[in-house]
């Protein structure tokens, strides 16, 4: 068993993991976040996506004992005081939610994207998001969500995403 | 949890060569996992201890020096990806990163790790072994220099010992000696292995082009050098075709038929010699 300090969506947690536990099962089975979903098991769908310090990471293929030291973020962390974040905002209005299974690891991906560019092209975002599967919307509404949000971010434009 | 194993972090490479050593080969070294997790969940492997190399700050650096790339085993594909000077000095390498899995997955995975794994179908291998890149190796006979095109042995084999680390990737990459190129046939956009890869590299100086072909054959496969002075593109990849022909030897398998693959390395290689002649590589 291996101690470990992180914060989750802000909030510090301490506690010990055994070596071989995921991130993943950390996030659902320990810290009871279920937002994230488990799909493939092996890196190639994207569901259980979340940000490792920032950076997008498949959390079925991370140790738990790696979150050490680290600041993690799961969808719970995307709206606050019971207010979508405008990201999510975005997804609703495109209409880019349907089973849902994929949109926590979908936003995740775009908020990432976001927060390497305010004007991401075409290629960048198909790029940040080719990781996350959806076998619902066709991505086109997923494509123009990202947009939507992307533009009430660049300065002159409303929105807080 | 996936299997039973224990995890260490050393913060230096002769930290960990030790717990390598004494575990002799029960212990796998662990950078981005992406390989390593999915082998050990299916039951491929069974390490008894993981010792993770992504806490030694020597592992974690992308060093641009005048006459070479030296990149940390640890340092993960985006960053090999987005480097502008790796773009500048070594195309082919950057694009053959930016083709692999997806952006998280590449968050995690290594260059040395890519190759390291010795898929047939490593898309960086090629570049590697086009580039004349070495791999810097730890073992407990303290360090020494691993040609790439001595590395591969066969399937998921490597000439490395279980005692091993690899350090950095070291690739001969002065501003504009080489020109290069990647190309990869896959079955989606999205992201997926290589059906077939190729790379290629023209010095600038002595128009010696040397290819390398994955997926064709058990170990990526580079070519007997050309000499492209006086050739046309036209000739160069009809004499890269025989020459593939005669170096790989393409199986079915789940992503494609040998007859599939044989049929697209030759466009694949006139592809190449174009995109390099495009750029003035080639006559």
């Amino acid at each position: 068993m291996h101690p470990i300090s992180f914060t989750v969506n802000g909030e510090r947690q301490e506690l010990c993991v055994p070596s071989s536990m995921t991130l993943l099962e950390l996030i659902r089975d320990a810290l009871h976040l279920t937002g994230t979903k488990e799909g493939c098991s092996i890196g190639e769908c994207g569901a259980c996506t979340v940000l490792l310090d920032g950076t997008p990471v498949t959390s079925c293929l991370v140790l738990a004992v790696e979150a050490d030291g680290c600041e993690l973020t799961t969808i719970e962390g995307e709206a606050h005081g019971g207010e979508l974040s405008s990201l999510q905002q975005a997804f609703i209005e495109a209409g880019a939610v349907q089973c849902g299974f994929c949109t926590p690891g979908m936003i995740l991906s775009a908020r990432a994207l976001l927060s390497r560019t305010d004007d991401p092209g075409e290629d960048e975002i198909l790029e940040a998001i080719a990781g996350n599967l959806c076998r619902c919307t066709g991505y086109e509404a997923i494509l123009e969500a990202v947009r939507i949000a992307a533009r009430r971010r660049r300065p002159g434009e409303a929105g807080d995403a | 949890m996936i299997g039973r194993f224990e995890y260490a972090r050393p913060k230096s490479v002769e930290d960990a060569v030790s717990l390598l050593r004494e575990r002799g080969g029960d212990a796998a070294v662990y950078a981005g996992g992406t390989d390593l997790l999915v082998e050990i969940r299916n039951g491929h492997r069974a390490p008894a201890l993981l010792v993770d190399v992504k806490g030694i700050d020597e592992l974690r650096r992308l060093e641009i020096g005048e006459t070479e790339l030296r990149i940390g085993a640890a340092t993960p594909l985006n960053a090999v990806a987005e480097s502008r000077a790796v773009r500048h000095r070594l195309v082919a390498l950057a694009d053959a990163a930016l083709s692999i899995g997806t952006y998280q997955i590449r968050g995690r995975a290594t260059l040395a790790g890519n190759v390291c794994n010795a898929s047939p179908a490593a898309d960086t291998a090629p570049v590697l072994l086009v580039a004349g890149a070495e791999l810097i190796v730890a073992g407990p006979a303290g360090r020494r220099s691993v040609p790439v095109q001595e590395l591969f042995t066969g399937v998921k084999r490597t000439s490395l010992s279980a005692e091993d680390i690899v350090v950095e990737v070291r690739i001969p990459a002065a501003e504009g000696a080489l020109e290069t190129a990647f190309l990869k046939q896959q079955r989606i956009r999205g992201h997926d292995l290589a059906v077939v890869n190729v790379a290629g590299s023209v010095d600038v100086d002595t128009r010696r082009m040397a290819v390398a072909v994955g997926s064709c054959a058990p170990t990526p496969v580079l070519l007997d050098p050309v000499d492209t002075r006086g050739q046309s593109p036209a000739e160069i990849s009809e004499r890269l075709i025989t020459l593939a022909e005669k170096a790989t030897s393409p199986i079915s398998d789940v992503r494609a038929s040998a007859s599939y693959r044989r049929a697209i390395l030759p466009v694949l290689l006139r592809r190449l010699c174009d995109r390099l002649a495009a750029e003035g590589a080639v006559a």
